[in-house]
């Protein structure tokens, strides 16, 4: 009889799941565009997530971007990573009046059919950071996410002379950016340094998993050379408190020394660059990613086509089976290139 | 509905005393049922020891690579069982966690000047306990003078704590927070005898939680509350108070769990604690809380606790792919249920 009482224990839990579940899918109702809901050609921004610096960055680069560009914004929405919430933020945005929609989907294979829809509606979509896998987009604005697996792979590679051990922080696999990190990271690490040992500890982004792996690993391989995490934000503090207290902080020169690259360009990464705590990072451009973003937007509803080859803003546009790809350029920054200004990591 | 948790609560003092005999017995059992956990963790043990011979049975890797990171963990099980002895769920304990050091620290180094910030920066701890503390008695003042669902309400709370830390915070994670705030440097680093602080604190909580439980007159009250709370109340015991304090209770130690991770971390993640409330449940029902209240003990919660932390450190060792990481886990945790059902031999709720 105790069992009943824990199987409605269980029950009720798995209700309330469903509940909220089926409260998300519910939104999933396609909503007619509003006959001219706000003006002329206002742009509709979904943001991604509202827990990671990176793309807090991005959502306080919108507004002074869209000006830059000059276009009307219609809304913000936030999907908080979740793709349920992208589609109903869409509609709403459609709703309310949005021309075109500037969106940042992380579930890249879910939000296909949406894009179809839209398309039908005949409403622009740019997808920013990531490349849906079906559903026509006008435009993809992201940075290569294998040239940060690579480009790590690299730097760490030359630094250890090709050999040694290394420990790579994965993001989560389900997403697409942390995938083409981890995958081009290994084949670079596999063809052109088979000297060296990679560790790969999935993390789901939680700093804490991060770190539990990196105590474990220095305990039972205290001669690793090489640190390469897939985020700034969420790595960069408790990796630097593990070395710290393990005495490991030492400049380059010192034998001890652990490199590490780190991906995303925000400004704590370039201060602990600056102070030699770090070695490297690759910058993921939050402003370009907003300027571009908006920029491709605009282009959508004054009815221009893109055209493949190089742009003018230093980056080249590919084409897509799905629509176009503008791969912006991700530079490496030392501490040669920290102090540069053009870097977005120390706009502000 | 009352009398199923009475049959199934044969540590209730509602009980009248039992002629001689009866109690040694029952005493034998629920002590097998604290250890029951303990020969799935000697396996671990012994294939950790398998796979690196050389370091894994070694004091300082026990205790800095495993226990060092289930400190926070223990903490939240430890306010989790407690809530659960009472018979209520609180779910919200994972978001005290990201919240209540992102208040605490918010104060002391964020770019404000709401209430008087910045406050001085021995006020984290005390402010984050009190934050704690505070959302216990909010949780408390649903549950018991409103008569919500203790489910329902700290699901909610749960989900409005994490918007309102994102509100508070911009969504940024707060940094580099060893270097400013003492607090957090020694609570993150400072040993005593060589094992680090939080580990003291883990060790010192539970301490007390097993001595009031077993030996105060308010920890017997909790678990006949739990037991049969009708029963307590005409036993004399004020049922309301001992789960309203049982609330304030768990939503300080959850606080001062997410101070110790934010310790560990150096800093306070926007999304610090995300997710937690399943391996606190897991840990706490593994280690033999019951769901459904008045059974289980804090010593049978806590190896639930190094069960856990112990199968994640050797998958680590074990180098399992990252892609089937997750499934192992879940596999090796059904393993650990079932070897702990055969060698205690007592069933499982």
């Amino acid at each position: 009889m105790t069992i009943g009482v824990t199987a409605r224990g269980v029950l009720g839990l798995s209700m309330a799941v469903a509940l909220v579940a089926s409260a998300a899918a519910c939104s999933k109702d396609s909503a007619e565009p509003a006959a001219g809901g706000g003006g002329t050609g206002s742009v509709g921004v979904d943001l991604p997530r509202a827990d990671s610096d990176f793309w807090n960055a991005y959502a306080s680069y919108i507004t002074p971007k869209a000006g830059e560009v000059g276009v009307e914004l219609t809304a913000q929405t936030n999907s908080q990573n979740d793709i349920q919430k992208v589609i109903s933020n869409v509609d709403s945005l459609v709703t309310q009046g949005a021309k075109a929609l500037v969106i940042a989907p992380q579930d890249t294979g879910a939000i296909g059919p949406k894009l179809d829809e839209l398309a039908q509606k005949k409403i622009p979509v740019v997808s920013v950071d990531t490349r849906p896998d079906n559903g026509s987009v006008y435009m993809v604005v992201r940075a290569d996410n294998r040239a940060y697996g690579t480009k790590a792979c690299e730097f760490l590679g030359e630094k250890l002379g090709g050999r040694g051990k290394v420990i790579e922080f994965q993001g989560a696999l389900s997403s697409i950016n942390g995938r083409d990190r981890s995958e081009a990271f290994k084949e670079c690490m596999t063809t052109k340094f088979p000297g060296i040992t990679v560790f790969e500890e999935p993390t789901e982004w939680e700093g804490s998993k991060a770190q539990a792996a990196l105590e474990t690993r220095l305990s039972t391989d205290p001669d690793i050379k090489g640190v390469y995490m897939q985020a700034g934000g969420v790595f960069l503090d408790p990796t630097l408190q593990v070395l710290k207290q393990r005495k490991l902080l030492v400049p380059p020169t010192d034998p001890r020394h652990i490199f590490i690259v780190s991906n995303d360009g925000i400004p704590q990464e370039l201060d602990a660059i600056r102070k030699g705590e770090i070695d490297a990072t690759v910058s993921q451009p939050a402003d370009a990613y907003a300027q571009y973003g908006l920029y491709w937007a605009r282009q959508a509803m004054e009815g221009v086509t893109p055209k493949e080859g190089p742009t003018d803003h230093g980056s080249s546009v590919i084409k897509l089976p799905n629509g176009y790809e503008d791969q912006l350029p991700a530079p490496l920054i030392t501490k040669d290139n920290v102090d540069d200004p053009a870097l977005w990591g120390n706009k502000k | 509905m009352s009398e199923t948790l009475a049959v199934g609560a044969p540590e209730a003092p509602q009980r009248p005393p039992r002629p001689t005999g009866r109690p040694s017995k029952r005493l034998r059992l629920a002590r097998l049922r604290d250890l029951a956990l303990v020969p799935p963790i000697i396996a671990l043990l012994i294939y950790g020891y398998t796979l690196k011979p050389d370091v894994f049975l070694t004091k300082s890797y026990l205790v800095d690579t495993v226990l060092k990171y289930q400190t926070e963990l223990a903490l939240v099980v430890l306010a989790e069982a407690l809530v659960l002895i009472v018979g209520k769920f609180d779910l919200s304990l994972e978001s005290v966690v990201g919240i209540a050091p992102a208040v605490a620290v918010f104060l002391v180094v964020g770019q404000t000047s709401m209430l008087g910030a910045p406050w001085p920066t021995w006020t984290v701890l005390p402010v984050a306990l009190a934050f704690g503390a505070l959302i216990g008695v909010f949780n408390g003042l649903l549950v018991v003078r409103f008569k919500l669902s203790a489910f329902i309400v700290t699901l909610a709370m749960l989900i409005a704590l994490r918007g309102l830390q994102l509100a508070i915070v911009g969504g940024a994670t707060i940094s580099n927070l060893a270097n400013r705030i003492p607090t957090i440097d020694n609570l993150g680093s400072l040993r005593i005898l060589t094992v680090p602080l939080s580990i003291w604190i883990v060790v010192v909580a539970f301490a007390v939680g097993v001595v009031v439980l077993g030996y105060t007159r308010f920890g017997r009250s909790i678990y006949a509350v739990g037991g049969n709370a009708d029963a307590a109340r005409a036993a004399g015991i004020r049922v309301e108070r001992v789960i309203w304090v049982t609330f304030i209770v768990a939503g300080a130690l959850a606080a001062l769990a997410g101070l110790m991770l934010s310790a560990r971390l150096g800093s306070v993640a926007a999304n610090q604690g995300n997710g937690m409330i399943f391996t606190v449940f897991a840990a706490a029902v593994i280690g033999g809380i019951s769901l459904d209240g008045g059974k289980g003990s804090l010593v049978g919660a806590l190896t639930g606790v190094v069960l856990l932390g112990l199968i994640q450190n050797v998958l680590t060792l074990a180098q399992v792919k990252p892609d089937q990481i997750q499934a192992v886990n879940g596999l090796v945790i059904l393993v650990a249920l079932v070897l702990a059902r055969l060698t205690s031999g007592k069933a499982q709720d």
